[in-house]
This record gives structure tokens, sequence and C-alpha cells, in this order.
């Protein structure tokens, strides 16, 4: 009986292992949340105009409206609104799916299956909010921008470095998160709209409710065709205005006007420069240290402060800052000397300049100058080590700066 | 049927022997020739080690193979069981502990050139290349000024890349290894160097690649979900490039983006 049993099992295991798991399921791109609260009809509207412009995991769609490089043929100006595929945003896909898609998940949406072991959270680029780039308040980024980021990483965070993927690698994928973007900020929109216009099944019973009032006779289908309907006849023009608006988004983004570089030249980091950043790092005007601390550490009293949830009158239960995601987010300890948008002056110039899109770091004031900016920035890179000198090419410059505060004094 | 044991164990030994050599002479064993001197070393180490096992393997395999056919199927002749021979103990206990030393001693020198700082190249010793610090899951690298030694601490005018670490060729340099959070692996297959990288040490840790290229530079330590993505690379170039390669660096590290701007 145990052996006849056993060899049961055997057989069993045997021919499991011969059969293997089978297929994987088929990749999907999840809705967003804001899709998923509509009534199931609205639903279906925004998942058809999804598959049809932009395609499944596994047959992609390339909609020739936005400014992202396919490698279909190429588009004249009558056929804009083509729809084609394209093998750049294909191997883009591939590769996303090879390094990226375990974090990032299948949608871009920061849900992958590692990503709920990490803080901070990986990027959901679905609401097509990016903290870094060198553009200026919620404008997009650039493609550079997003290609840099995937060359450095982000130290810091478990955003690695795929600098060895090398150029062409890096240029597929840095597309195909872009039309992740893309793609997720117009289910983003389009589902929102429709929540707006009460297609959600709250609103829906809640209209209902009032109409039923007056009206004793009316049924619920009556009430939701009607608003259906009145979706329907405006979504081809929605889905125009929508992909417009993502263009001329992303385009802007691209304008190499639109990148932020200093109209002044990096103010020569010597113990002045230090001491008037500093100044103004804890001057009621620019107001650094209320988040960031008194000496850099991220310990500011704001900290303590309780945070309201958007879209709503209550607030966290528990203190501290939330970024655009929802997630908590504290000020950078900026002793630490641990650079998540890059290390270069440029790189401190912009953060401060520009403030961090998508966080609560806002923008310096408009009345600082060029130069001001610059001795907070020299400041910043003077804590890591201990106030004293900040970060600089070397010995030519330093020498320099000494002879020059040496100068000061004397004079 | 009575001799296919026999021939089985006979015709394994045969073909492992032949694998053993042709291996080499095919470049199985490593991922290709050694690119260092010292490398070089470690890998006639281990074909001393395979020559020293490939005979002993040989003989007990000919010996066994000659006991099987000589007294197979016999028959209503069982095998004698013997218990205890202090002389065979002895002999097959001394055998091997003196092979085993001859190992221990005769690799004595490599071991020391690769892992005692005494034996390090001391002008590298005294002014290592970079600081190399492993973290889940990247290689973040910080180089000394040009002209600078390298500090224990971040200086102000240090230079920072990630995973694409930069040395000069043809001569031993050194890295310090540290590991930011859990216990990683420093490991350049072509170069034989493999040392972990242990939270909370600094360790040096000396190469020396032959020739200009790049190699691989990889993590030889399981440590979290995302292992495989450590690669990195080693590029080893002549002093002269990794010199101008290091004031590019420096360049871009230190960029303000004015330049840029007056253009337009």
């Amino acid at each position: 009986m145990r052996f006849s049993s056993l060899s049961i099992i055997c057989l069993g295991g045997m021919s499991l292992a011969l059969a293997g798991c089978g297929q994987p399921p088929e990749p999907l791109f999840a809705p967003s949340a804001k899709a998923t609260v509509l009534v199931p009809a609205a639903q279906s509207l925004v998942s058809e105009s999804l598959v049809e412009n932009f395609g499944t995991p596994n047959k992609l769609v390339a909609w020739q409206q936005f400014p992202i490089n396919y490698g279909s043929a190429e588009p004249t100006a009558s056929d804009a609104g083509r729809h084609d595929e394209g093998w750049r945003l294909r191997e883009g896909r591939n590769l996303y799916m090879v390094h990226c898609l375990h974090c990032h998940g299948v949608a871009g949406d920061g849900a992958g299956s590692t990503s709920r072991f990490l803080n901070p959270r990986p990027r959901d680029y679905r609401q097509g909010v990016f903290k870094f780039k060198s553009t200026a308040g919620g404008m997009k980024p650039s493609t550079a921008d997003l290609h840099r980021t995937l060359v450095e990483g982000i130290p810091g965070t478990y955003m690695p470095s795929f600098v060895l993927l090398g150029q062409e690698q890096i240029g597929l994928l840095a597309d195909y998160v872009k039309w992740l973007s893309i793609r997720g900020e117009f289910e983003e929109k389009l589902a929102g709209g429709m929540g707006k216009a009460g297609a959600t099944s709250e609103e829906l019973r809640k209209s209902y409710k009032d109409k039923r009032e007056s009206d004793k006779s009316i049924t619920y289908e009556a009430v939701e065709n009607e608003i259906l309907d009145d979706i329907r006849k405006e979504l081809p023009e929605t889905l125009t205005e929508r992909a417009q608006d993502l263009t001329d988004d992303w385009l802007a983004g691209e304008n190499p006007e639109n990148a932020t570089f200093p109209k002044a030249k990096r103010v020569l980091p010597d113990a002045a420069s230090i001491a008037r950043g500093r100044e103004l790092f804890l001057s009621k005007d620019v107001k650094c240290s209320d988040c960031h601390g008194p000496t850099g550490r991220g310990d500011g009293p704001m900290t303590e402060q309780f945070i309201k949830i958007t879209d709503s009158d209550r607030s966290y239960d528990t203190p501290g800052f939330r970024d655009f995601w929802g997630q908590p987010i504290v000020p950078r300890n900026l002793t630490r000397g641990v650079y998540r948008f890059g290390r270069r002056p440029i790189d401190l110039y912009r953060k401060v300049k520009n403030g961090i899109h998508g966080t609560p770091m806002p923008a310096i004031s408009n009345r600082v100058t060029e130069e001001q900016i610059w001795d907070v920035v020299n400041f910043v890179m003077s804590l890591p080590f201990g106030g004293k000198e900040s970060a600089s090419p070397g010995e030519a410059d330093r020498d320099d700066g000494e002879a020059k505060v040496a100068e000061a004094a004397g004079s | 049927m009575n001799r296919f044991w026999c021939l089985f164990f006979v015709a394994s030994a045969v073909l492992a022997v032949v694998v053993f050599s042709i291996g080499p002479a095919c470049g199985w064993w490593f991922p290709g020739v050694a690119a260092s001197p010292l490398g070089q070393q470690i890998d006639d180490l281990f074909y001393l080690i395979l020559a020293i096992t490939g005979v002993t393997f040989i003989g007990v395999h000919a010996v066994l193979g000659y006991i099987l056919w000589k007294f197979t199927g016999k028959d209503g002749k069982r095998a004698d069981f013997q218990h205890g021979s202090h002389t065979l103990e002895v002999v097959w206990s001394i055998v091997p502990a003196g092979v085993l030393l001859f190992i221990a001693l005769y690799q004595m020198d490599v071991w020391a050139a690769f892992r005692m700082k005494s034996r390090f190249d001391q002008e590298a010793l005294a002014n290592p290349i970079a600081e190399v610090t492993a973290r889940q899951f990247e290689w973040r690298i910080r180089y000394p000024a040009p002209g600078k030694v390298l500090q224990d601490t971040p200086q102000p005018d240090d230079l920072y890349t990630v995973n694409d670490l930069h040395a000069p060729a043809g001569k031993p340099v050194v890295i310090k290894l540290r590991s930011e959070d859990v216990l990683h692996s420093f490991f350049l297959p072509h170069l034989r160097v493999k040392q972990d990288a242990v939270p909370g040490l600094v360790i040096p840790v000396w190469f020396e690649a032959n020739e200009p290229k790049a190699y691989d530079l990889v993590c030889a330590e399981l440590c979290g979900w995302g292992h495989y993505k450590m690669r990195g690379q080693l590029t080893a170039q002549p002093q002269a490039d990794f010199d101008a390669y290091m004031q590019k660096l420096k360049e871009t590290q230190f960029d303000d983006g004015f330049k840029e701007a007056a253009g337009e």
C-alpha cells in the first residue's frame, strides 16, 4: 500500500516535471485605478480605445501622432494619425521586459513583482510625472534626461546604472519608457475625464438617487445610458485632444530651449561663497532649512507636520511629507553626499532653481539672483565636507579661492 | 552481463581522462587565457593539481578495472571480507597527506603574492587608483583627483563613476574594496581575481591587466534578487589614455552647464 501511493506520487511528480508548468499567462497592461472605478461600460470604452491606439504588450501599436522614434516607416505630414508598428518600440519592449519590468511593472505602473520590497518605490510613469529632468516645473523630461537616468542610475535608490547596455539599447529603453508614460497618462486622463463626467459607479448611483426624487419612473439604466451617450458622442474629439496635449507636452520637454541652464558661471566655491550660501540656506526668503534642517541633515521642523491628503480634507495619520504618488518622502540629508539627480554643479543648480517636480521641493524664489543660487549650491556641496570646502575640480581652483579669500580678508 | 560493470567503470574513467586532457586545449576550464601574470600562476597551480588528481584517478581506475575484470563471475566463489589492516591505513593516510602538504607549501608563494600586503607592489599600494563600493546592485567607483592620493573618506575633488572601472594596463594597480550593504564579491574572471567585499572592511585588491582592453567585472557572491544585474566592466588602457579619461571625467563632473548656454 505504502509503495503504491509512493509510486503514484513519484509518477505524478515526474509527469508534472515533464509537462512543465505550462505557458505563462499573457502579459497585460493592468488598468489604472482611475479606470477601475468606472462603470463597466465606460471601462470597456477606455480599454477599447487603449487597445486600438496602443495595443497590448504582445502586439504593440505605434501611434505616429507622438514624438517618439518608433523605427517605423517615415511618417508624412498627412498621416500623422497613422497607426503602425515599429521595430524600435518592439525592441525597447523586449529590453524593458528583461531589465525593468520586475520593478516598474508591465504597464510602467511601478507595481512589478519586486516593487513591494523597495523603498523608495519604483516610479509609476503613468501620470507622466518625472523628478529627474532638466526642464522646469511640471514640464516633461527630454529624452536626454531619461537617457541620463538610465546611464547613471539613481544613487540612494534601487535604480541601477545601465551604462553597459550601450547607447543604442539605452536609447530604445528611453523611448519605450516615454511611450509607456504617454500610454499611461492617456489612460489616466481619459478615465479621469469620464469619472468627472459622472461615469464612476459611485457618481452614477448618486445621480440616479437625485433624479429619482423628481421622476419616480426613471430607471438606473436610463441614467447610465444618458451619461454614456454623452461620453460616446464626445469620445473622438476627446481622444484627439488628449493625444494632441500629450504630443505638445512631450515636444515642449524635448525643446532644447526649455532645458534649464545657468545664466552665470558657477561662483568660485570659496569660503566666502559658502558662507553667503549658508546665510541664504537659513534665511526666511529661501527657507531651505525649514525642511532640510539648519545643518542640512534633512530634519527641518516641517518634517514634523501632518500633511493633507490630496483631493481630501483629511490628513495623513503620520507626520512627514508625501510625494506626488502618496509615498512618504524625506528631505534629503545633504551631508551624505549621495545625489540622486547627479553630482555635477549643473544638476544641483537645476534642483535648487526648478525644485523637484512630484515632491514638496519648491523652485527657488525669483528674487534670488543667479550668483546667489550658485552660493546655495556651493554651500550644499560643502555639507558632506563639514561645510569647510565645496566639491570642486581641484587644486588650481581652490588655490585661487584661498588667494581670493586672503585678499578679501587683507583688504 | 558479467563484464558489464567492469567495462562501464573502465569506459567512464577513459572518457573522464579524454575530457580532462582535451579540456585545457579547447579552453574549457577558464574564461579565456589568463590576462594577468598572477592569473597565469594561478592557472599553473590549477593544472598542477589537475595533473596530480588525474594521475591518481587513472591509477585507481586502472586497478579497479583490472580487479573487476579478473575476478568477475567466478562461479561459486564469493569475495573475502577483511577488516582492519594497520599498514594499509597508515599508507593511505600518509600518501595523501604528503600530497596535500606538497600542494599547501607549493602554492604559498602565489597565495602570498595575491593576499599579503607586504608582497604587493608597494608603489601601487601607496597609490590606489580607486575605491570600489559594491552595493545592491551595482559598483560605485570613486577615484582620487588626478595627481592626488585616494583618501579613506570622500574628498571635494574626488571623481565618481558607476560600473565602469578604468585602470592603467601593464602594471599592478590596487583598488580599495568596500560594501555598502551585504556581502558581494569583486570578480575579474579573466584576471583570475576574486575578493569578497565585506561590510565594514576596506580590502585592498591588486591586479594587473596584460593588455589594454575591456574585461568583465561581475559579482561572485549571491547578494540578493538583483545579483545578476551587478555586471561591471574593467577597461584597462595605456597610462596616457587613462590620464585622458580621468581628465574628461573631471570636466564632466564639474560641469556647471554655463558654456553650453553661452552658445545661445
